[in-house]
């Protein structure tokens, strides 16, 4: 069992043999590979900067006392969202943890709809009556962030069993830590998509740390999620979940097996999580240059890079760059103009008649 | 008009609602091609096959998380947890999830499902399969939650609960499965919500649930030709909504208020009912308000220890005729 | 939209009634079924509930004085919502359910039902902190004079009809009870409304000291009444009292067979006195003398057989509710009729019209075990029937084989009666007439 210092090189040798051997053929050595093209690329890097500065913004803001609560943040893991949302359809489902601002960014949700829930205002996706970690867009097709750790990977399920009976296409995509993977509901979501060829398409973002403990300190497994496929009959896929082309290729596969009705795929996405766990978390239990060794490879800066190697000018990049802190700055304002919402809101929406009553 | 008994019952709800709606869909541990393990479900799989009709592995956080995903994206699902004491395997589907949906998406999403589960106890099962958990379901927010007594009004609730747009926990009773009723020919559906007084009476109330709704109507009859106590006698049926009205309307008339409940004692459903009587009703109140439940033990297999447990007939009486005596005439 | 509210009709002899108070005052708001106003006539004093909700207008007839029947004593005006909750009148049970196939009517495949819309939707919404709602109205504390503890309806009925409390405690302690509930309530509304306390109390206070609380009985309204027709009738009526010993035998055959079936067909209990009621009934068919009203220097002989039944209200007071053409009814029917007419005494739901038309009365005394009961008769009758303890008693039974000693179940039934409408012969020959009928008909056949 590798300790938390050398974790990093092991499963680095590991993934990245994996998918040099995945990607054969489609890339030919030394020579950039063209297969996503400049468009998509740089919708891939949009999505990840808008992230990364909407979390850091929701960092500052609770340093203001501006938001409320508990939070947790998806600093240094963008590339899975933005990789994974970007391969979606429109119509498409995501299914979210308590850790899903980036997942709900990447529909297109607008920032300010989410740090407006954040802030608990009456701007917010719910207006404040779910708060971080229930942020949910239904138009945008994200079906909920789930706070209870594994409950929505058979609820995902459901969804994929809808679209099966129905004879719909979309796919349902159902994002989980690596600590998921301990837990029941995990176990039984993939049996069960297994079993009934579900078009679901399960994503672990293996970030090293269930909350505050190293995942191999209470994992029998190296791989927590890609280790188990096999026991439920599927392929064992790890990944660099810090490069988001990647992310995008393996879900566009993942997503094209799903509407071929070949069933579920589990893809463990390796990567880090530069802040703590939550708000209340400084993180202090990592390993001493554990930070900086990923903070080098860090998603935007891999793929700064990516674009480079492609050709893509820098002003481009910078104008991603100066329009992101924009909206991230109009969108803080509108958020702070934004009042409360209405103490009615308070028993709203309990039942389907739209109020709270239990009796007559 | 047929003789039907509260088993078949079950799967003729379940065909109605399904020959009607084909987006409801029903799934359970070995419900299909075994028609269930109380034959609940017997000859739904035939009628409606394999897509409709399905048969999951024993996993009952998938079978009811699954059966949210497909109601917040537009089936009715109906999922079966066989034993309703199994419900604490999956309880994080029922507590956290169906009932929070709503209200924490500010009305994005809802959940319209039913839970049918066996509740209860008499059938010597022991203490893990016999449990009459309503109570654990009403305390939720969210949830609304029925227990049927008999045949007809097994497939009028299920009618209702399929068609309401909020997850419903229906509580089967074990041992009510082999009751015969009369069930009318053609749809029925019923309205959940409503209690039902089956037997009108002056001096007392008493509200009783699922196998203890023939109890109490026995009890009833013993206390009127025995101690000269005109009992009235409701049906709850359904916990949430509760139908206050006809329970505080009742109370007005008889002044005396008993509760008959499986549950053990300890925040039983009369605990509250109790409390909102003691409240709006304190001034129509001519005596105490009694409770007679299942002692707050775990249930004993042995059937003469069972039988001791839950409340039966003569023990209604014997407790009612006590408190009452003095009370009326 | 406004509403009259008329002086009842509390019987059919009733033209007018006085109104002894106002549970309301003008401005309030009323609910359907709460109680407005208390009325009283010679026979009886009752509650008048309200038809409709709105908010009480004018009061035309105030507390203490006298309308006629149909008069508008007030007004209810405004027409609020209607209550969240009616409150029907008490011991009245809800109808029961339709059949089970008519409330759970079939329905067609496109009825759409979703969310319970079934039941009745509060009048306007509760708010989510008071999703139950504690009373605003209090009635009085739990504790009564002498520790005697008060339930809540209790309370509520002592102070919505003006009750005195004490009054009612002293009776509850003397019958060795130590809690006021509906039915102490109950006896004590049966009667015409309390007179102050210090003009019902005994004549001598300082004469006699009482010797423990509860041993100063304070005459209700029913007994002062009760006494003082009582005491005109005994001055001015020459009673003759006769008694005649009759043997129930039969009766008990017939009365151990039904009584179990009875019971459960009916929740009565079936006593001796439907027998004895029905054989009077018989008898003052062959005796219309002993059935008639004395009219100055006229007998006045009845059309109809009305029985008045004397029923104890708990010791508290007593009152003759009449079951009407009682000779129409079979053994059966009489009885129930009987039960319904105690009931009703016990429960304080007489009207005027169960006081009025009596013809002839029975009271009846058995229970406690005494062996003859002078009554006093309930003018303008001429004559009132008494029972007492049926027992087992040592008889001679004549028999073709000669006469034997034997068990048998013997009671007296006696009559005491006007000797100016009849005389000792007519009387002694009516009580024998009932004796036959009570030793011999076959009392079988009256259950069909």
């Amino acid at each position: 069992m590798p300790g938390p210092n050398d974790f990093g090189m092991v499963w680095h040798l590991g993934w990245n043999h994996n998918m040099r051997e995945k990607q054969k053929g489609s890339r030919a050595a030394g020579l950039p590979n063209d297969d996503i093209g400049p468009d998509i690329r740089l919708e891939l890097y949009r999505l990840q900067v808008e992230i990364r500065d909407c979390e850091k913004r929701a960092n500052d803001l609770f340093f203001q006392n501006l938001i409320k609560g508990t939070s947790h943040l998806s600093l240094g893991q963008e590339g899975i969202a933005a990789g994974v949302a970007v391969a979606m359809q429109p119509g498409d489902k995501s299914f979210c943890t308590y850790r899903g601002h980036a997942h709900t960014l990447a529909r297109g949700v607008p920032m300010e709809k989410v740090l407006g829930e954040l802030m608990l205002r009456d701007n917010g996706l719910m207006r404040g009556k779910g708060g971080s970690m229930h942020l949910t867009s239904v138009e945008h097709g994200v079906m909920g962030s789930y706070a209870i750790i594994g409950a929505h990977l058979p609820i995902a399920c459901g969804s994929a069993w809808r679209a099966q009976y129905l004879g719909q296409t979309d796919v349902s995509v159902c994002f989980f830590g690596d600590g998921t993977t301990n837990i029941g509901a995990f176990h039984e979501a993939l049996n069960f998509a297994a079993i009934w060829k579900l078009p679901v398409v399960f994503i672990c973002e293996n970030n090293l740390y269930m909350e505050y403990t190293p995942i191999a300190d209470v994992t029998a497994v190296e791989h927590p999620a890609a280790d188990r496929a096999s026991a439920y009959g599927l392929e064992r896929i790890v990944i660099d979940g810090n490069d988001a082309d990647i992310v995008y290729r393996t879900a566009q596969a993942a997503f094209a097996k799903a509407r071929n009705g070949d069933g579920p795929s589990l893809i463990e996405c390796m990567t880090y999580r530069h802040s703590g766990h939550s708000r209340a978390d400084p993180a202090k239990y990592r390993p001493e240059g554990e930070l900086e060794k990923w903070l080098e490879r860090d998603p935007i800066k891999i793929y700064r890079e990516r674009l480079k190697e492609f050709g893509i000018s820098d002003a481009q990049v910078a104008a991603i760059d100066a329009e992101s802190k924009r909206k991230v700055d109009a969108a803080t304002e509108a958020c702070k103009a934004s009042p409360p919402a209405p103490v009615e809101l308070l028993t709203t929406d309990v039942y389907a008649d739209g109020g709270w009553s239990w009796r007559n | 008009m047929a003789e039907l008994t509260y088993r078949d019952a079950v799967a003729r709800g379940i065909a109605q609602e399904m020959e009607r709606d084909n987006n409801v869909v029903f799934l359970g541990e070995d419900v299909a091609k075994a028609g269930g393990v109380f034959k609940s479900t017997v000859g739904l799989y035939e009628k409606f096959g394999p897509l409709r009709v399905r048969d999951t592995p024993i996993s009952e956080q998938a079978i009811l998380g699954a059966a949210m995903g497909a109601a917040m994206t537009g089936l009715r699902p109906i999922a079966e947890i066989m034993f309703a004491d199994f419900a604490a395997v999956c309880f994080d589907y029922i507590a956290n999830e169906f009932p929070k949906l709503r209200y924490m998406t500010n009305g994005q999403l809802g959940c319209p499902l039913v839970v049918r589960t066996g509740n209860g106890g008499g059938a010597r099962f022991g203490a893990q399969h016999s449990q009459s958990i309503e109570n654990w379901t009403m305390m939720i927010p969210g949830l609304k939650v029925v227990a049927p007594s008999s045949p007809l009004d097994v497939i009028g609730l299920m009618a209702a609960a399929v068609r309401d747009d909020n997850p419903v926990i229906f509580h089967e009773h074990k041992s009510l499965y082999a009751v015969k009723g009369e069930v009318p020919d053609g749809e029925i559906l019923d309205t959940l919500g409503t209690a039902r007084i089956l037997r009108p009476g002056k001096d007392a109330t008493i509200l009783a649930l699922a196998l203890m709704v023939p109890r109490a109507l026995a009890a009833a009859e013993t206390l009127a030709a025995e101690h000269g106590i005109d009992c009235e006698v409701i049906d709850v049926r359904s916990l949430v909504p509760l139908d206050t009205n006809t329970i505080l309307n009742s109370v007005a008339r008889t002044g005396h208020l008993f509760t008959v409940e499986e549950n053990p004692r300890l925040c039983g459903w009369g605990a509250e009912i109790a409390s909102i009587v003691a409240d709006e009703a304190f001034w129509d109140l001519d005596g105490p308000i009694v409770r007679i439940t299942t002692p707050h033990i775990p249930l004993p297999a042995a059937d003469h220890l069972e039988d001791l447990a839950l409340p039966n007939a003569p023990r209604i009486v014997e407790k009612i005729s006590r408190v009452m005596n003095g009370s009326v005439r | 939209m406004s509403a009259d509210v008329l002086m009842p009709q509390l019987g059919e002899t009733v033209a007018e009634g006085k109104i002894l108070a106002w549970f309301k005052q003008e401005g309030d708001e009323v609910k359907e079924g709460d109680n407005l106003f208390e009325i009283e006539t010679d026979k009886v004093t009752m509650e008048v509930q309200s038809t409709v909700a709105g908010r009480l207008g004018e009061i035309r007839v105030k507390s203490g004085e006298v309308a006629k029947v149909g008069s508008v004593v007030a007004v209810i005006g405004g027409a609020a919502t209607p209550g969240a909750r009616s409150e029907p009148a008490r011991s009245e049970p809800a109808k029961p359910a339709p059949a089970s196939a008519a409330t759970v009517a079939p329905v067609s495949a496109q009825t759409a039902s979703v969310n319970g819309s079934g039941h009745a939707a509060p009048a306007k919404p509760r708010s989510p902190f008071e999703e139950v709602s504690t009373p605003v109205e209090s009635f009085g504390p739990a504790k009564g004079p002498s520790g005697i503890r008060v339930t809540p309806l209790a309370r509520r009925l002592i102070a919505q009809n003006g009750l005195d409390t004490e009054a009612i405690a002293r009776t509850v302690a003397a019958s060795g009870a130590t809690k006021i509930g509906e039915k102490d309530v109950r006896a004590a509304l049966a009667a015409p409304r309390s007179q102050p306390q210090s003009q019902a109390a005994p004549p001598a206070p300082q004469a006699i000291r009482p010797a423990a609380p509860g041993s100063v009985v304070t005459l209700n309204t029913i007994r002062k009444r009760t006494g003082e027709r009582l005491a005109e009738n005994w001055r001015t009526i020459p009673h003759v009292f006769q008694a005649i010993e009759v043997d129930f035998t039969q009766v008990e055959a017939v009365r151990s067979k039904r009584k179990e079936k009875f019971k459960s067909d009916f929740g009565l209990s079936l006593t001796y006195l439907p027998f004895i009621a029905r054989a009077t009934c018989l008898a003052l068919r062959d005796f219309p003398q002993v059935n008639a009203q004395l009219d100055g220097g006229t007998l006045v002989l009845a059309s109809e057989i009305n029985l008045g039944i004397a029923v104890d209200l708990s010791h508290n007071g007593l009152v003759v509710p009449v079951v009407r053409n009682a000779d129409d009814l079979t053994l059966p029917g009489l009885a129930r009729a009987i039960g319904r007419q105690v009931d009703k005494a016990r429960t304080g739901k007489l009207t005027g019209d169960d006081f009025s038309g009596g013809t002839y009365s029975i009271s009846n005394n058995g229970a406690f075990g005494t062996a003859f009961t002078a009554a006093i008769i309930n003018a303008p009758q001429v004559a009132i029937l008494s029972t007492d303890a049926i027992r087992l008693r040592a008889s001679v039974v004549e028999t073709p084989q000669g006469a034997f000693v034997a068990p048998r179940l013997t009671g007296m039934v006696g009559q005491s009666f006007d000797h100016r409408a009849f005389d000792g012969a007519y009387s002694a020959a009516f009580l024998s007439r009932l004796k036959a009928v009570l030793e011999e008909r076959d009392w079988g056949a009256e259950f069909g």
